[in-house]
Parts: structure tokens; C-alpha cells; sequence
């Protein structure tokens, strides 16, 4: 009798946390190189809920994990000669006081010694995994497609971009960048073009966000009339059997 | 219930969004004004199961974690130095300049500032200065005498004085770059200060070494395009609603789970 409850409760848990999710995909709807997120749930088969007279096929939801829409967002130009956008698969190494980092947020900046490094002051790496550093006097930075940077004539380095065998093993750890959890080394991505002046745009979809919200709130509503009405059940029978005529 | 508060941060991010959209409006005639930007980042996650974290004692392991962001801070609000539209003023002592660069000013603090406001004007000694009466620097003074003044492109500035044939020269401009022009310091008035982003100052004569050339009798307009700017505008206020409405529906959730009869 109380598994419609207790099932419905894991519903209504699983239900809350996706809006937490999509009130952060809608958040970061205007975030450079943000990348969507949605739940996935499937039914939880280990531990079926049970009645006294037998199991029956009745299982409860839980939150598995989550996907990454990792496809491309939206290019605009800046015309900032420290914006970069990679136009392919494929991330910025970016060095942390807590390890590397990848992002494809390519909003960066010079520092004072002439590294270039994110908004935060982080050393942006090259191919080969050192740090950039630009001689200001040498005149205008110029980032080709393939990464290479030359000033003027002189070519002074080449950006590093990298990609993973397996997206789905990193993490996002805030500031638009994420964190590799496996061992799996980082691979060049070489089809991947540069394009300097430019940033690229959240790949939320608005209009999809609020469907997907318009869809939870009603969801929780249904399971919560739902729940309303088992109760009524089981408050009536209480009252049926419990009358001594 | 983390969508609230969630919401709530992408609200104050396109609040932010809105008041630089504004200033830009505001400024779409400022001379040698440069529009700005809002960027964001995302906020901070919260791992409910990390990816690749053993799942069994057979070593398998979870193939995607669960993680649920907080929402959205502005990561920088920054400057895009495209060239404005030359407007032709007619004025001697109006300057465009045509490319990369920046006029330097000496403050009354005796700092050094750099803009690109070229609405120049003379002082009661006869000293160039901005519309603020700070001097420009190399300092440039024109003798009261003088009946015309020519400045050149590559900023060699030059009098006629009555009686004289040939014109003299009485000073010349500089032009100074920086490598992150985008990452200077706006202190208002149009003038900026070099700032640990923006790299060292490169001074050089005008139309040298890839620095612009000067224009006499045009200013530069301002770069804000009132198009985009109000596509702008539309895209943040729009985007306000959409994280108002998170909060709508976050709060109907709470109030359909408080209404649950016991």
C-alpha cells in the first residue's frame, strides 16, 4: 500500500533535483563555452519495492548520473585579440594551482609578465604544455587557425588544443572549466580551428529549458495528487475496517 | 531547494548585463567612447557522484557522475576597441586617430592617462590640453601669435605665425600602445590608466611600428552600434524572465509539497 507513496517520493526527489539542473542550464544561458546538462534517471533494480504477499514488478527512480551536450555554441565576434574560440571539438589547457584544467571559454588576458592566462590569472598552456608568454613590445598578437601565434614575422608559439577519448569522465569544476577524473592523457585535437576575435556562446537552448521546466512542475503536481489520493485510500479503509457495526 | 537561489544568481547576472548595456546606450555619443561587455562563468558544482568512481567490488565503475551547478557569476566586464566612425568637426584642434594607439594626458595627480578622445583644445597659456584641461603629453604650446595650426599624420605639429613664409614646427604628437589594450583601466572622462593586464605603454611617432595615424578635424564617434546594443538589451531582459520564472516554478513545487494533506 505505501510503495505508490514511497514510489512517487523518489519521483518527486529526482524531479527536484532536475530543476535544479535546468534553473542552472538557464542561468548559465548567456556563459561563454557552457555546455547544457541533463539527468538521467532510470529505475533503481536491486532493491524492487516489495509487498507482504510477493515482489511485484514495482521500482522506484533514482538519478544516475548526467549527460553533457557538448556540441558547439553559437560564435560571436568580440574582436578582442585575446578571445579565442575553437570551432571543433577540443579544449584549452589552463594551469591551476590545483592541476590542469580544461575550458573552452577562450576569454583570456595578458598578465603582467606577459603570460597569457584566463580572467583569473592561469597560466593558458601551449601544445606542448608550457606556459605562453608574449613579448609586448614585439607588436600585435596573431593567433592562426592551427594555433600557431606569430607577432609580426616571428612566430612565437603554438596554443595547445586538447581533446578526450571519453568526454563523459570529466567534471565541471566552476569558472567554465573541467576537471579530468580518469587516467586517460588528454590527445591533441588537431581538426579543431582557432578563430581569433571571437567567443563562443552558451549552447542552452532557452526555449527548451522552459519546456523541460513547464514539464517538471507539472510532473511533481500529478505525483503529488497522486500520493494525495493513496492516502485518501488508505485513510478510508482505515475508516471501513475499523467500523464495528 | 537549490533551483531558488540558482535562479536567483542568473537574475543578478542579467541585472549586471542590463547595466552595462545601458552604459553603452548612454555613451553612444561619447567621443572615442568603446563599448563593454559582460562576460559570466558558471558557479561552483556540487559532486553528488563523481564520474569513474567504483560503483562495485568488480571494479565497474560510474560511467557519468552527477553534479549540480549553482549557477552563474559575471567573470569580467571588458572593453571591445574596434575603431569608431570618424566624424568631420572642422575644428584645427579635433584628432582622429586612425588605428591603434592612445594620446597621453597628464593628470593633475601627475599620472600619466592614455584616451582616444582627440577633442582637444587650448588652455590660457596656450598649452594643448583635453576637454578636461589636462595636458597632453609631450606638452605642445601654441604661441598666441600663431594664425594656423596643421598636424600632420604622424603628429608634427606645425604653425603659421604672421609675417613668417615658412611654417614652424612646435612639437610632436606620440602615440602609445598596448599589447591588451582591452585590459586598461576606464577612470571616466574617457581617459584610462595602464593596469598590470594591459602590458607597458610602446610609445612611438604615429603610423610607425603598426600604431595608428592622426586625423585633423575629425573625432572618432563612438563604437556603440545602437542595433546590437538593443538586441542586447532584448536577450538579457528576456533571459531575466526565463530565471524568473525557475523561481515561479521552483515555489509552485514547494507549495504543491505543502499542500499534501497528512
Amino acid at each position: 500500500m505505501d510503495n505508490a507513496l514511497y514510489v512517487g517520493l523518489s519521483r518527486q526527489m529526482t524531479l527536484q533535483r532536475q530543476l535544479d539542473i535546468v534553473a542552472n542550464n538557464i542561468a548559465n544561458a548567456d556563459t561563454s563555452g557552457f555546455k547544457t546538462e541533463k539527468p538521467i534517471f532510470r529505475t533503481e533494480p536491486k532493491s524492487p519495492a516489495r509487498t507482504a504477499d510477493g515482489p511485484k514488478p514495482i521500482k522506484f527512480v533514482i538519478d544516475a548520473g548526467l549527460t553533457r551536450d557538448f556540441s558547439q555554441g553559437a560564435l560571436r565576434t568580440t574582436n578582442s585579440a585575446f578571445d579565442l574560440a575553437i570551432d571543433g571539438a577540443g579544449f584549452f589547457q589552463i594551469q591551476t594551482p590545483g592541476g590542469e584544467r580544461y575550458t573552452r571559454d577562450g576569454h583570456f588576458r595578458l598578465d603582467e609578465t606577459g603570460r597569457i592566462v584566463t580572467q583569473a590569472g592561469q597560466a593558458v598552456l601551449d601544445a606542448g604544455g608550457a606556459e605562453v608568454i608574449i613579448d609586448p613590445k614585439k607588436g600585435a598578437l596573431e593567433i592562426a587557425r592551427d594555433g600557431s601565434m606569430s607577432q609580426g614575422i616571428e612566430q612565437v608559439g603554438r596554443l595547445g588544443v586538447v581533446n578526450f577519448d571519453s568526454l563523459s569522465d570529466l567534471e565541471k569544476s566552476g569558472d567554465n572549466q573541467f576537471r579530468n577524473t580518469s587516467n586517460q592523457q588528454p590527445q591533441p585535437a588537431p581538426g579543431s580551428l582557432l578563430r581569433q576575435g571571437m567567443l563562443e556562446g552558451s549552447n542552452v537552448n532557452p526555449v527548451l529549458q522552459v519546456t523541460d521546466m513547464i514539464q517538471v512542475t507539472r510532473a511533481y503536481e500529478s505525483l503529488a495528487r497522486m500520493m494525495e489520493s493513496t492516502q485518501e485510500l488508505s485513510r478510508r479503509t482505515v475508516e471501513r475496517l475499523g467500523r464495528v457495526d | 531547494m537549490q533551483a531558488l537561489r540558482t535562479a536567483a544568481t542568473g537574475m543578478a547576472a542579467q541585472q549586471l548585463n542590463v547595466e552595462v548595456i545601458s552604459n553603452n546606450i548612454a555613451n553612444m555619443n561619447t567621443v572615442g567612447f568603446k563599448r563593454q561587455r559582460a562576460e559570466f562563468q558558471d558557479l561552483l558544482y556540487q559532486t553528488l557522484e563523481r564520474a569513474g568512481s567504483q560503483s562495485s567490488d568488480q571494479g565497474t565503475v560510474v560511467p557519468t557522475g552527477l553534479q549540480v551547478g549553482a549557477g552563474v557569476k559575471a567573470g569580467s566586464i571588458y572593453r571591445i576597441v574596434e575603431q569608431g566612425a570618424p566624424t568631420q568637426t572642422g575644428n584645427d584642434l579635433d584628432l582622429l586617430i586612425q588605428g591603434r594607439g592612445y594620446l597621453r594626458v597628464l593628470l593633475p595627480t601627475s599620472e600619466i592617462a592614455y584616451t582616444r578622445a582627440g577633442n582637444l583644445s587650448l588652455n590660457d597659456q596656450g598649452q594643448l590640453v583635453t576637454a578636461e584641461g589636462y595636458e597632453i603629453q609631450p606638452g605642445i604650446v601654441i604661441p598666441p601669435e600663431a594664425t594656423d595650426i596643421s598636424i600632420s599624420k604622424s603628429g608634427q605639429v606645425q604653425i603659421k605665425q604672421a609675417g613668417a613664409t615658412a611654417p614652424s614646427i612646435v612639437g610632436n604628437l606620440e602615440l602609445a600602445t598596448f599589447v591588451n589594450e582591452a585590459g586598461l583601466e576606464a577612470i571616466g572622462d574617457n581617459l584610462y590608466l595602464e593596469s598590470g593586464s594591459s602590458g607597458a605603454p610602446n610609445l612611438s611617432v604615429p603610423g610607425v611600428d603598426g600604431t595608428g595615424v592622426l586625423l585633423q578635424g575629425y573625432t572618432e564617434a563612438s563604437n556603440v552600434d545602437a542595433v546590437s546594443e538593443v538586441t542586447a538589451l532584448i536577450i538579457a531582459q528576456r533571459a531575466y524572465e526565463m530565471n524568473s520564472k525557475v523561481i515561479t516554478a521552483a515555489d509552485q513545487m514547494l507549495s504543491t509539497a505543502n499542500q499534501v494533506k497528512s
